[in-house]
């Protein structure tokens, strides 16, 4: 049996004053999630941390390698745990532009509408764990009670509450919207604007625990690869739905909240302002929602040989963390040799976690560390 | 919204949740759950075993006392493995498979969750 290797991130640099130790911030911390940093603390301020990523690999890229594209839709759910329906876009985007699928019209809105509810479902929870994370109970509560109108709402079309299980799929979507989905829809936004209302609140003791914490300039986010709303938190107007539109996105008006602070709160913001986006872009989509097919005619049953034609694509879409892409190559004999999936969090939870911890509090640290938007599934992949 | 009236809301409104044993929210139609296996309609096509993404679905012999009625291979599906996506459903020709609304599988032995084509006399 061969030795298990010695971790090399683990060695501590001479203390020169004696006053310094190592401090392990997860991965069994209740809010840390399966992923973990290991600090080096002079008191009670960070002198240096290294990121600890692995606890949750599965190595989807591999497994992608040999399967058919529709067992991938499946598979594509649990990149991310929190937004299984807008990996399941990326991927069916990827597989459509490969092997050239006319996509209906009516599936190109439900797809729209259903990443936009998974979008915002994510975002909930991204308020309800940062909530947690600097000690306000009540927020995290509320977030789970209302993020199960949206769970109800996914059940009724998708036939399952968190894993929709490839519903977008190569083609088209898997299920037409029963007739009692539209009515729901509304019902749940409506609800989800009670719950946007509760969060614009201005909890001063958010304001007091996050405010001028973690701030990432403008600059360093573009050199260390952030994206999606920590950009946006930093100030920077991008958006992949605007800057190289997808689906319908570009027949949909909408605005790219910003804030130029850069710091937990001003990502804060950004969420809670994306939230409202989302709600606008649902009601535009169901109002001209049109009729017809919601699958391409030669896919209506799934297939266990799809011939894939010779080539490579990259596909990137907007998700709730930022920029989500897929690389998909396939060979002569039909059959995808090579997936490489880019994920908004593996960026995002090792540099700009790294360096937005250096210098801070112990306490700041769930602040900071939550208010990346991360998700641990989606970095190790 | 003030203090005083979100206070006097949630005084005399219901709670998000409900007592589960007692009541419990309705499973909508569509709900992918526990299989529903009829072999009668089944024609043995393994099309279900081909498709399924997490390979939950055997084709297994029926056991000896069924077996001068039924001589092909049927499905035999590991719930343990299943990650309940509906493909089986959605592929099998003669809708032998059908995803139910059941969702209450959790069990202490592990034997529970392997469903076989026919049950065994005297299990």
């Amino acid at each position: 049996m061969s030795k298990p290797l010695e971790p090399v991130i683990n060695e501590l640099e001479p203390c020169p004053n004696g006053t310094e130790y190592n401090f392990y911030f997860g991965p069994a911390h209740p809010g840390s999630g399966n992923f973990g940093v290991k600090l080096i603390i002079d008191g009670e301020k960070v002198v240096s941390a290294r990121a600890d990523p692995g606890y949750l690999h599965r190595g989807f890229e591999k497994l992608m390698e040999y399967r058919t594209p529709i067992q991938n839709a499946v598979l594509s759910d649990r990149l991310c745990v929190l937004e299984p329906l807008n990996w399941n876009l990326v991927h069916a985007e990827a597989v459509d532009e490969l092997m050239d699928i006319q996509v209906p019209e009516r599936a190109k809105y439900i797809r729209v509408i259903m990443a936009e509810l998974s979008r915002i479902q994510s975002h909930i929870i991204w308020y309800g764990v940062f909530s947690k994370a600097i000690g306000f109970d009540t927020g995290f509560k509320m977030a789970f009670g209302y993020r199960d109108y949206i769970l109800d709402v996914f059940e009724l079309i998708t036939g399952g509450r968190v894993y929709p299980t490839g519903y977008i799929c190569p083609g088209g979507v898997r299920r037409d919207f029963p007739s009692s989905a539209k009515e729901k829809i509304v019902h749940v936004i409506d609800k989800m604007k009670e719950m946007i209302k509760l969060g614009e609140l201005g909890n001063p003791a958010m304001a007091a625990r996050t405010q001028d914490i973690g701030v990432l300039d403008m600059k360093v986010a573009i050199r260390l690869g952030a994206t999606g709303p920590v950009l946006r938190g930093s100030g920077m107007k991008t958006d992949v739905r605007k800057d190289e539109p997808y689906e319908i996105y570009d027949q949909l008006d909408f605005e790219i909240p910003i804030r130029k602070q850069g710091d937990a709160y001003a990502r804060y913001w950004v969420g809670i302002e994306e939230m409202k986006q989302s709600i606008a872009i649902i009601r535009q989509a169901l109002d001209i929602l049109p009729q017809g097919e919601v699958i391409a005619a030669k896919y209506q049953k799934p297939k266990i040989t799809m011939k894939i034609p010779e080539g490579e694509v990259y596909v990137r879409n907007e998700v709730a963390r930022g920029e989500a892409a897929f690389y998909l190559a396939s060979d002569k004999n039909g059959r995808i040799l090579r997936s490489k999936i880019r994920g908004p969090d593996f960026l995002h939870m090792i540099p700009v976690l790294e360096y937005l911890l250096q210098g801070k509090q112990i306490a700041d640290i769930p602040a900071i560390y939550w208010s990346l938007n991360i998700c641990p599934a989606d970095m190790d992949r | 919204m003030g203090i005083v009236s979100l206070l006097f809301k949630n005084l005399f409104s219901k709670p998000m949740t409900v007592r589960f044993p007692h009541e419990s929210i309705p499973i909508a139609k569509g709900y992918r759950g526990e299989h529903v296996y009829d072999i009668d309609k089944c024609m043995s096509c393994a099309l279900c075993a081909k498709i399924c993404p997490n390979r939950a679905i055997e084709m297994i012999d029926v056991s000896s006392e069924y077996k001068d009625r039924y001589a092909k291979k049927y499905p035999k599906i590991d719930l343990g493995k299943c990650c309940f996506c509906g493909l089986c459903e959605d592929i099998c020709p003669t809708d032998a498979i059908i995803l139910s609304k059941n969702v209450f599988l959790s069990t202490f032995d592990q034997s529970n969750m392997i469903r076989y084509p026919l049950p065994k006399k005297g299990r």
